[in-house]
């Protein structure tokens, strides 16, 4: 394997996980507040329609994007008025918005798809894309891997030292306590949900205006919702976790590609679901390396804990009962 | 500082919990509120630091009314609360926890200096980058007190301060409240169901009954005529009268639990190397400061937490790792602390309980409900009634009718937490006459007169580790204190094993 | 108004918002909103050829909306369901087309082998997602939706690789099923009716296994409160594999009559989102076992008119999700709406 052909394939690791990495922080961002949105693949999706229509629409990508990321808010919207305001169960409520969005941006779609559009192109940052290895991948070959990283350096800033973000944290933490010192818990909620979903709308324009540029039905984006929503357990609710996470599951999205040309034995529909297992076996194992009998190995056993992953912290307490128990 | 609550009423559905209540707070004095639990004491307090609204009445601070505080406005008027359970952020900061909520925004700088000028001013010691659930419950009163002190509190409560701390951290405590009203501007309303308590440390005590005001006396009191106003006449000569002496073990033959090495591995913590030996009849109360380990002894014992590692025996069989369903076989039952959360079905009606806690005999739930939960346990809900329509003491009077009869060893944990006296009293006598039965109670309580009352031994656990093992007669709550803060050991006070 | 005819009164609010909101959706798309309407009615109703397709697509999600009550019942979110079904499909038709139709055993027996391999395949995948969640703490979401991948991809791979047609694989299936090994279609009617009849049992089997048994009860003292049934000894982890089986079986059964009853081989994509549907369909029915197969019908109505819709009005056959994702968010509002008055405090 030559160091350009490694180059290469860094690139599209870093490209392929662009989106990922958007729709990951954008939930990261709702459920540190105590927002858990299930909707993230059919935001996504309907964010990916909405933008390419857009941009479509008025020739300009940069206004398609924003508009992915006003679909995505939109689509949070309904979520935190079900959730917070009329009391309804929001597991359910972003678990039927998952289906209708993704059925939405089908049927609203319909004009637009598999028709030609603009892209986002591509762009080089002049001198930092000259460093070596790493330069082309992260400054030489598209603004989307840009708007990644700057999503991450943005979010990691605003949880960890911003007076807003750790306003946001408490509310996650316990509401009730953040209530007791005169925090508008709802409205906290409502903004963290709000800024959650247009990241994550971010990401869906990403993937119709770049990394899966174009509309149809199927898209190909299909079911990164869900990987992102794996990928904020993975990453411990920790920003810069999350965004290894990302890259993680976009190198197992790129390896499969990259092996579908060295064994064309194997099926092609083997390598396309590989990131699931790999999403169920990931959680297994955060799971796992969490739970108090496997602490009490490892102390027995240190070899165990050096093997497994560092223990990335629990879930936010507002949202711990919700999706991080078991029996 | 002069605070008047006029009139104040507040429900909640059917219950009137402040009926029609009056008080007045004045500045430089220490005011106890009592009461029984259920009184009505800590929602009064959370109407003066604007936590709920009243639906009738109205504050008076320093001459202005008001019909209704928000948390915001209560502490605009300097008015803060230390609550029961500590209500901050675990996972954040110290320093974090410090800066949020009411006052000036601060940056990280200004936070950090501010906390330390605040506790080099009150003797306290909070390292500002350790998150918050590292620390003692003590430290986590510390640093709430610090906040407000901070934020420039002039009345501030407390409901139920010292519970889960040491008599030597109340001792400090106590000495900050009076330092702090001394100048006689700022004002302390204390919330305590302990008579002892509000007389070593109150000017001024109004006592609640039932949601109304029951009297009300400046210091020095009676003890008897507080008590009257808290019981009413005939539970009063009952409430001070001493409980009979815990019973002795019915004989040394085969233990009931036998425990040796044993390691138990809870959700949260791991409990490490207990060894001991409980016999029938015993009574015995685990002493601790919350999550040094004896709750996670308790549910080790009932199988619910995983025993990993040494040798466990109920009744002679070996159960060390067995499922919880073995130990259920074997006559092992947990009432847990938190009886809704962890011990009821919220939605199942009362007769649904019957049935799956007798799942042999669920065909004649309605006899046994009638012959069970009401002859011998005096519930009083009718048998289609919804479990989360139950009052607390109603609460605990299922799970222990839901416990069988042939149980060998009954572990609780904190069984009279939030009771009235007359429910308490009722669980006593209840555990007496299973241990005179031939069963064996093991407790924890974060009470430690009623510990002491009512244990025969006492096991001290201290940092996830069982510190000592006593006869009850041989303590008095100052050395457990010390035990279970780590203070003293077992050895340099001349204990050993128990028989 | 009285306590009975409260939910109707709510469902009527729910159908007018969700009319509303749907004539929004359509005028937005550029569609005509009552021609697209009575293309789905016409589509799903219309003929006796249009109320066979409805019946077919309604077995499926009869089946599935009374496995997901099992689950639903223990608190657990079976997202699962849609793989399920293609693992119950890939069962029967790798027991169907390993039957020989000319000797051996009797077509019928072939069949309720094949039926009952369905109910396995769909048993096993379900367990999996189970253990995952009791054994392995990793959330019913999760594992279920990663599961439902997984299965598609190996029925793909199943249809592309070892079962294609002989010759050349081919996107539209595996080689069509010997016509002895089909459902039994009766009275010459061109669709079986063992299917819908196995739903029908299938719904007043769960029916009556969660009002009536025990068993049921148990279901429910998990879902309130599975810390209080371990301390009873309920052992909530093999009552929730318990559920997950049950529930699996009955969406394996459901590809299975999927493969013998309706498309008789195996073709990508066969759960064609009925797990899906159901779920929403036992969302709308709002835990009410009566009103289940009410939107079960309505549901299947939807699906099937929504068929027309790309070749008479070239619109995108996925209004019917569209559809039905309003009705239940409609509802869900028009539910809470109502005692806005009665604030709790915290």
């Amino acid at each position: 394997m030559t160091v350009d052909y490694a180059s290469a394939l860094v690139a599209a690791v870093f490209f392929a996980a662009a989106p990922l990495m958007l729709a990951a922080l954008g939930e990261t961002v709702s459920e540190r507040g105590g927002v858990i949105n299930l909707s993230m693949d059919g935001t996504v999706l309907f964010a990916a329609m909405a933008a390419f229509a857009v941009a479509r629409g008025c020739g300009n990508p940069w206004l398609g994007l924003l508009a992915g990321a006003g679909a995505g808010a939109a689509i949070a919207l309904i979520l935190a008025v079900f959730g917070l305001f009329l009391g309804a169960s929001e597991l359910a409520v972003g678990f039927v918005l998952t289906l209708f969005c993704r059925e939405l941006a089908y049927f609203m779609g319909h004009g637009v798809a598999r028709q030609p559009g603009p892209d986002l192109g591509s762009l080089s940052v002049p001198g930092l894309s000259d460093i070596p290895f790493l330069g082309q991948a992260l400054f030489g070959q598209s603004p989307v891997v840009l708007l990644s990283l700057a999503a991450l350096g943005l979010v990691w800033w605003f949880l960890a030292r911003t007076r807003p973000g750790l306003v946001l944290r408490a509310v996650g933490e316990s509401p009730r306590a953040a209530a007791s010192r005169g925090v508008a818990v709802r409205r906290v909620q409502l903004l963290c949900c709000l800024a959650g979903g247009a990241l994550a709308g971010c990401a869906g324009g990403l993937y119709s205006l770049s990394v899966k540029p174009g509309w149809g039905h199927p898209q190909g984006c299909e079911g990164a919702g869900w990987i992102a929503l794996a990928i904020v357990i993975f990453g411990g609710w920790k920003p810069v976790r999350v965004a290894f996470g990302a890259l993680f599951f976009a190198a197992i999205q790129v390896a499969g590609i990259a092996l579908q040309d060295a064994l064309p034995g194997l099926s092609g529909a083997l390598f396309q679901i590989a990131p699931f297992p790999v999403m169920i076996l990931t959680l297994l194992a955060v799971n796992l390396r969490r739970s108090t009998a496997f602490r009490e190995a490892a102390r027995r056993v240190p070899l165990l804990g050096r093997l497994m992953p560092r223990s990335a912290g629990g879930a936010p307490g507002a949202i711990a009962g919700a999706l991080d128990k078991g029996f | 500082m002069d605070v008047v609550l006029s009139h104040i009423v507040k429900r909640f559905g059917q219950l009137i919990a402040n009926d029609d209540v009056s008080l007045t707070l004045e500045a430089g004095r220490i005011h106890g509120l009592l009461g029984e639990n259920g009184a009505g004491k800590s929602t009064l307090m959370k109407v003066l630091c604007g936590q709920l609204s009243p639906e009738a009445g109205e504050i008076v601070v320093d001459g202005a009314a008001h019909a209704r505080l928000t948390p915001d406005a209560a502490a605009a008027l300097g008015i803060g609360m230390l609550p029961q359970d500590p209500l901050d952020f675990p996972p954040l900061r110290v320093w974090e926890n410090f800066a949020l909520g009411g006052g000036p925004v601060l940056t990280r700088r200004e936070a950090r200096s501010r906390l330390e000028a605040v506790c080099s001013r009150m003797g306290f010691c909070l390292r500002p980058d350790v998150p918050v659930a590292d620390l003692t419950v003590a430290e986590r009163q510390h640093l709430e007190l610090a906040r407000l002190f901070d934020r420039d509190v002039r009345l501030l409560i407390l409901d139920e301060p010292t519970s889960g701390i040491s008599p030597a951290q109340k001792r400090t405590l106590f000495a900050v409240l009076r330092a702090f009203v001394s100048d006689g501007r700022r004002l302390v309303a204390l919330v305590t169901h302990k008579l002892t308590e509000a007389r070593e440390l109150c000017d001024a005590v109004a006592i609640l009954r039932h949601g109304r005001l029951a009297g009300s006396f400046a210091a020095p009191f009676d003890t008897q005529d507080v008590l009257t106003a808290m019981f009413g006449a005939e539970v009063a000569a009952t409430a001070t009268a001493a409980p009979p002496p815990p019973p002795e073990p019915l004989g040394l033959g085969t233990p009931v639990l036998r425990a040796a090495n044993l390691v138990i591995a809870d959700d949260k913590a791991v409990l490490r190397d207990v060894s001991l030996e409980v016999h029938p009849g015993e009574i015995v109360g685990l002493a601790g400061i919350s999550g040094g380990g004896q709750e996670a002894l308790l549910r080790g014992l009932a199988g619910i937490a995983r025993s990993v590692a040494g040798e466990l025996a109920i009744g002679g069989r070996d159960l060390a790792g067995r499922p919880a369903t073995d130990f259920l076989a074997a006559g092992v039952h947990y009432l847990p602390a938190a009886r809704m959360e962890e011990g009821l079905f919220p939605g199942l009606s009362l007769l649904d309980h019957v049935r799956l806690a007798f799942p042999d005999k669920r065909r004649e739930a309605r006899a046994i409900f009638a012959e069970r939960c009401v002859g011998r346990f005096r519930l009083t809900n009718t048998p289609n009634a919804r479990a989360d329509a139950l009052s607390g003491g109603n609460q605990q009077r299922l799970l222990l009718s839901l416990i069988p009869d042939d149980t060998r060893l009954l572990l609780a944990d904190n069984p009279t937490r939030g009771l009235d006296a007359a429910s308490i009293a009722q669980i006593w006598d209840h555990f007496r006459e299973r241990a005179a039965a031939g069963a064996a109670v093991v407790f924890f309580s974060e009470d430690l007169d009623e510990l002491l009352a009512q244990a025969g031994r006492v096991l001290v656990f201290f940092n996830r580790d069982m510190a000592a093992d006593l006869p009850a007669a041989s303590l008095d709550p100052g050395l457990v204190g010390d035990l279970m803060t780590g203070r003293s050991t077992a050895a340099a006070n001349g204990g050993g094993s128990a028989p | 108004m009285t306590r009975r005819a409260a939910p109707l009164v709510r469902a009527a609010w729910a159908l007018a918002a969700a009319f509303a909101v749907t004539l929004g959706i359509l005028l937005a798309a550029g569609a005509p909103p009552f021609a697209t309407l009575a293309v789905m009615a016409e589509g799903g109703l219309g003929s006796q050829a249009a109320a066979l397709r409805t019946l077919a697509a309604f077995t499926p999600l009869l089946l599935c909306g009374a496995a997901l009550c099992v689950t639903f019942a223990a608190n657990l979110w079976n997202i699962g369901v849609e793989g399920q079904i293609t693992m119950g499909a890939i069962f029967a038709q790798g027991c169907l087309r390993a039957a020989d139709p000319a000797g051996g055993l009797p077509a019928g027996l072939d069949l309720a082998l094949g039926l009952a391999a369905s109910a396995l395949g769909g048993l096993v995948w379900a367990l999996l997602a189970g253990m995952l969640r009791t054994h392995g703490r990793v959330h019913e979401i999760f594992s279920g939706l990663g599961l439902n991948f997984v299965a598609m991809g190996v029925s793909l791979w199943l249809i592309l690789g070892p079962w294609k047609r002989p010759g050349m694989a081919s996107m539209s299936g595996t080689e069509t099923l010997d016509q002895a090994l089909w459902l039994p279609a009766l009275g010459g009617r061109p669709m079986s009716m063992v299917g819908p009849i196995l739903a029908v049992a299938a719904f007043v089997g769960a029916a009556w296994l969660l009002r009536r048994t025990f068993f049921g009860l148990t279901l429910a003292a998990v879902r309130q409160n599975a810390l209080a049934a371990t301390r009873l000894g309920l052992r909530p982890g093999l009552r929730i594999l318990a559920a997950m089986g049950i529930c699996g079986a009955l969406a394996g059964l459901a590809g299975g009559i999927l493969v013998a009853g309706l498309y008789h081989r195996l073709i990508p994509s066969i759960s064609g989102n009925y797990g899906y549907t159901a779920i929403l369909a036992v969302l709308l029915a709002s835990g009410s076992l009566l009103a289940l197969p009410a939107a079960c019908l309505f549901f299947a109505v939807l699906t099937v008119g929504s068929v027309q819709l790309p070749l008479s009005l070239s619109l995108d056959s996925s209004l019917a999700g569209v559809l039905q994702g309003v009705l239940v968010l409609t509802l869900f509002a028009a539910r809470r709406l109502r005692p806005l008055s009665r604030r709790r405090e915290p």
